[in-house]
């Protein structure tokens, strides 16, 4: 599954905080009891609190210390950060997901912007059955679609017959075992699974848009393209934002596909952080180094939340 | 489940395109057919893929035709019946547990005033964004410390509070929303909070409490890391984890593993089938509304 | 909480947060670690070999011997060990080699610890589980059962570690293996006759039969290495042939006083990369399941396979008569035939382990004579005597007489991957960049050492 909760949330917490969250809308009742507002939130927060918080104040610790996960771990202070700045192994995993984030963030959402531009424009019969196929890829789980396109890409895979089916034979490889391709293999993964969202978002949004609109600037004498930048562009900021903030956060956080496919091969042309964060911590017993990754993750998942939102939708309102 | 119309307008995702006159030309209308069948292909092809190696032969010795035992084999060797089982289970305690606890405090964060409000709705925004991969290792020593791992529990309880992060995030913006007149009404009969909540709250919010059902569901069914890690003897395996050690585990042939692929898939493919416009509505709207 | 007033919101969250950070208990992390029965080292009392009157226990085992003839063996021998000890329950639990290496590490500090595990010999995980003390050391029951009589000091030197996991190779025992290991070269006796060739005795033959295999169409060394580790096994039997045993034991058991950048192992890197510019190999060796590689050769795609002794159950069944396997030929001028090989993964005790003395009687009864007998009919390498289990024919008499040939005339090579805790990934990711032509011999040569020499100038 692509868009997980993480995804989804950080997203909303975007839009939560441009929109001032604090701010009800409607007046809140008088409360029945002082206490009962707390006592009904408890069980949700005593759990979130335990499962989620706390390990996250956790994690913190863990990464100021050497730990192998087997003996009790010794402190040292920033050590570890130290590590994953110098680490070229790990600056290598943090270029592996910027190299992701064009594949599963970046090419989807032109595609997508592409599609709904024209789908709306034209309507055609068999929209609702298109949104249904087109979001599937982003209900399956990532391990199921890890193993499909371990399949395609197979050394004897439907792509390579395909592509020896029309002579191409030069260009049939092992897409996932070879240095050049493996990583761009794995990102084209992405590209499959986050297109349909991208699209459904989109369409979402200039559905929103007025159609008088672009009659009046075809009077005027604007062409689609024009009509797209002065029009469309505009008006699905909001989608366009969300689009790339929640597969942007999937690239950052790919695991299962790097897992199931690659492993992190070939040498280590697609490792990726959180492969890191579990190599580190469960296979060669760095646990308060796999840590620091993680916390490293975590900022970054942040960082790019924030800057996102902001740079393509600085007028985050909420319109609804 | 049919849901009952609500004052809210049908959001964009789930409405077709906008109404009025169509202003697409033949042409135009032509290349936007061809194009929608290409992207509809290219959506599919994958899927197709591993239907047709989960229905190929297993060896070539076993010849051609459909091979439907491929299924039976699958379920018996990369035991998948019992992965399911497990996947089920799962999925049933983290939806129904963070559900119930979502809807709780979404009432109480959406419609109530207290003392620590801000603060405590901007902590769970901050846990919302926080990727398994960051807690998933303490949470492991903790947990096991507490004896947690390789239990249902250890599985469910971190889903439990994402889901609840999500969970509370989502009902209280939906409460946000709900009319007062009601709720006022029901304080004036001597309705107690609990009984506001499902007897006047509850109702109106079936379509949000569905959706984000339908969420939790699809999270949780497909998750890998927590399951991977939080049960590592091997006795307590989801789904996805089952399906991916299969792969590691058994080495004769692709046809099994693609039957494997298939059944891990095909009960969420079914429900997301069925329900999809709840799933895209929560996808798109639980990450557009404010 | 303070109630001095925090500006923000957000600064009230922070607030909250640190408070929480600062609350977390001062406990280092690991400290709170459950050590199954008290970590102690050896038995919890006397030993006792008679285990029938210790009541009901439950034997939790782990094991990785997944494949056709290895689960066969295992499934009979509990089977064997449970009716003769009806107060012993076997809780079996089996997992390919890469799952098993990824799982026992979660799983052997936690409640749910395994009893009996097997574990690679390797310093990255049976050295690093010593040094943890999580697993017991043997010597009393090996005293009693005397395994030190019936197995010789070469293969239980494997499976040998101090007790802070810093020496390997001396100190107390860990394990016991069922098997004996050698990687040799398959081949398919129909493709060598094609080519009107016989078993090539030396490593010209080797490259004659391998041109010839090439011309005609064949792939001539099959080698699926998406895993990483199969292009290791290939590189023990080049670096057996080129460079000096003793060289490589040292490296391989991750002893200081040895190089990786030594011209003859560069020249044994060199070689290997050589194969694949020469196009020995099949198309994509990177991209090609292990798995795949050897089922190729069973469907006549090749006519060479590079791979341990352990596949030949699998080939077989596949392939029947057509397999054979030798040993690879021994360096120019060289004795005998050096190759990597020596003990299957061994079976050893962890300090979970309550009932330590059916755990031991079981590790005992697994690599019995009686055993032995079983895992030689069901296609397995006995470790122990092995001549003396040899088939009439086919293909496991090939992998015995080879066996036989490496362990009483040549050197068996121990894994190079038991170096240091990371030479098996730092090997896995040097040779896919060399076969991919990523990295030159000479580089690979300078991955490999700064490994090694990271770990023994450490002190290990």
């Amino acid at each position: 599954m692509a868009a997980d909760r993480t995804a989804e949330g950080a997203v909303a917490t975007a839009t939560a905080a441009a929109t001032g969250a604090a701010a009800p809308r409607r007046r809140p009742l008088q409360p029945h009891g002082r206490a009962t507002p707390y006592l009904l939130a408890a069980p949700a927060l005593l759990l979130y609190g335990a499962f989620l918080l706390f390990p996250l104040a956790r994690a913190v610790q863990y990464s100021l210390y050497d730990f192998d996960g087997l003996t009790v771990g010794t402190f040292v202070g920033l050590d570890n950060y130290v590590a994953v700045v110098a680490d070229e192994g790990l600056r290598q995993a943090f270029g592996h997901a910027l190299v992701l984030v064009l594949f599963f963030s970046v090419i989807p959402v032109v595609v997508g912007l592409a599609l709904a531009a024209l789908l709306t424009r034209a309507p055609v019969r068999g929209l609702p059955a298109f949104r249904t196929v087109v979001f599937l890829p982003q209900v399956i789980a990532m391990v199921v679609v890890a193993v499909a396109w371990r399949r395609i890409y197979a050394p004897d895979g439907p792509l390579n017959t395909a592509l020896r089916a029309v002579g191409l034979d030069g260009l049939a490889r092992t897409w996932l075992g070879d240095f050049g391709t493996a990583l761009p293999a794995v990102g084209l993964i992405g590209t499959w699974v986050s297109t349909g969202l991208a699209t459904v978002l989109l369409m979402a949004g200039m559905a929103r848009v007025p159609r008088e609109l672009y009659e009046a600037s075809s009077l005027d004498g604007a062409g689609p393209v024009r009509q797209l930048v002065a029009i469309t562009l505009p008006s699905v900021r909001p989608e366009m934002a969300v689009a790339l903030v929640l597969t942007t956060i999937t690239a950052l956080k790919t695991f299962d596909l790097v897992y199931v496919t690659t492993g992190g091969g070939p040498g280590t042309s697609t490792t990726v952080p959180s492969y890191e964060v579990y190599r580190r911590a469960f296979e060669l017993g760095q646990v308060g180094s796999a840590a620091a990754v993680g916390v490293v993750l975590t900022v970054l998942v942040l960082l790019v939340t924030v800057v996102v939102t902001r740079v393509v939708d600085p007028s985050r309102r909420d319109e609804r | 489940m049919s849901a009952p119309t609500t004052s809210r307008p049908a959001s964009p995702a789930a409405a077709g395109p906008a109404r009025g006159p169509s202003r697409g030309s033949l042409a135009q209308r032509l290349v936007a057919s061809a194009v929608l069948l290409v992207a509809a292909a290219a959506a599919l092809g994958p899927v197709l893929v591993v239907l047709a190696a989960a229905l190929g032969p297993e060896s070539p010795a076993a010849g051609g035709g459909l091979h439907p035992e491929n299924f039976a084999a699958a379920w018996e060797q990369g035991r998948f019946g019992e992965y399911l089982q497990t996947s089920a289970l799962v999925a049933v305690v983290v939806v129904t547990v963070a559900t119930v606890a979502s809807v709780l405090s979404g009432y109480a964060f959406g419609t109530m005033d207290f003392r620590g409000r801000e603060v405590l709705f901007l902590l769970v925004l901050l846990g919302i964004m926080v990727p398994a991969e960051a807690v998933v290792v303490p949470l492991f020593f903790d947990l096991r410390t507490l004896g947690l791992t390789d239990t249902i529990w250890g599985i469910a309880l971190p889903q439990i509070a994402q889901s609840i992060a999500f969970g509370t995030f989502w009902m209280r913006a939906h409460f946000r929303t709900t009319d007062r007149s009601l709720m006022e009404a029901a304080r004036l009969d001597g309705a107690g909070p609990v009984r506001i909540l499902v007897s006047v709250l509850v109702p109106v919010a079936r379509p949000a409490i569905t959706t984000l059902v339908l969420l939790s569901f699809l999270w949780t069914w497909n998750d890998f890391l927590v399951p991977l890690v939080m049960a590592p003897s091997a006795q307590l395996r989801t789904a996805p984890l089952g399906l991916a050690l299969f792969q590691g585990q058994y080495t004769q042939g692709t046809a099994l593993l693609a039957a494997g692929a298939v059944l891990v898939a095909l009960p969420v493919v079914v429900v997301y089938l069925l329900l999809q416009r709840h799933v895209i509505r929560g996808m798109v709207e639980g990450a557009v509304r404010g | 909480m303070e109630r001095r007033p925090p500006r923000t919101t957000a600064a009230r969250a922070a607030a909250l947060l640190a408070a929480a950070g600062l609350a977390l208990t001062a406990c280092a992390p690991g400290s709170g670690n459950d050590d199954g029965g008290g970590g102690s080292a050896g038995p919890t009392g006397p030993v006792e070999t008679d285990i029938s009157g210790l009541g009901d226990v439950t034997l939790t085992v782990w094991d990785q011997e997944v494949r056709g003839g290895q689960d066969e063996q295992m499934t009979q021998l509990n089977d064997a060990f449970t009716a003769q000890y009806p107060n012993v329950t076997i809780e079996r639990v089996s997992q390919s080699f890469d799952d098993l290496s990824t799982t026992l590490r979660l799983a052997l500090t936690g409640d749910d610890a395994p009893d009996v595990v097997q574990t690679n010999n390797a310093r990255a995980t049976m050295g690093q589980f010593v040094e943890a003390g999580q697993l017991v050391p043997l010597d009393a029951w090996a005293e009693e059962y005397g395994w030190r009589d019936r197995y010789p000091e070469s293969v239980l030197q494997y499976s040998t570690y101090s007790d802070d996991g810093a020496v390997f190779g001396e100190g107390s025992l860990y394990g016991l293996p069922q098997v004996g290991e050698v990687v040799g070269v398959y081949y398919s006796r129909s493709a060598l006759e094609g080519l009107g060739l016989e078993v090539p005795t030396t490593w010209d033959e080797m490259s004659v039969a391998a041109e010839a295999a090439a011309a005609s169409g064949l792939t001539p060394m099959l080698l699926g290495n998406i895993e990483g580790w199969p292009a290791g096994h290939v590189f023990g039997v080049v670096q057996g042939a080129t460079v000096d045993p003793a060289e490589i034991t040292e490296l391989g058991l991750g002893n200081p006083g040895a190089s990786w950048t030594s011209p003859e192992n560069v020249e044994a890197l060199t070689t290997l990369a050589s194969w694949q510019e020469q196009g020995w190999f099949n198309e994509g060796v990177n991209g090609t399941e292990y798995d795949a590689a050897w089922q190729q050769l069973t469907q006549g795609q090749g006519l060479f396979l590079i791979a341990g002794s352990w596949l030949a159950p699998d080939i077989e069944a596949a392939m029947g008569e057509d397999a054979g396997f030798f040993a690879p030929p021994p360096a120019e001028g060289a004795e005998g035939v050096a190759t990597t090989g020596g003990t299957g993964i061994p079976f050893a005790m962890t300090t979970a382990a309550e009932e330590r003395d059916v755990a031991a009687a079981y590790i005992d009864f697994i690599t019995s004579d009686d055993a032995m007998q079983v895992l030689a009919d069901t296609g397995n390498l006995p470790v122990v005597d092995t001549a003396s289990y040899a088939p009439e024919s086919g293909l496991l008499a090939d992998v015995y007489t080879a066996f036989d040939e490496v362990s009483t005339q040549g050197s068996l090579l121990p894994y190079l991957d038991y170096a240091t805790p990371t030479m098996g990934e730092t090997l896995n990711q040097t040779l896919q960049g060399l076969l991919a032509g990523e990295v030159t011999p000479e580089q690979a040569a300078e991955a490999l050492e700064a490994d090694y020499a990271e770990f023994t100038s450490s002190g290990g």
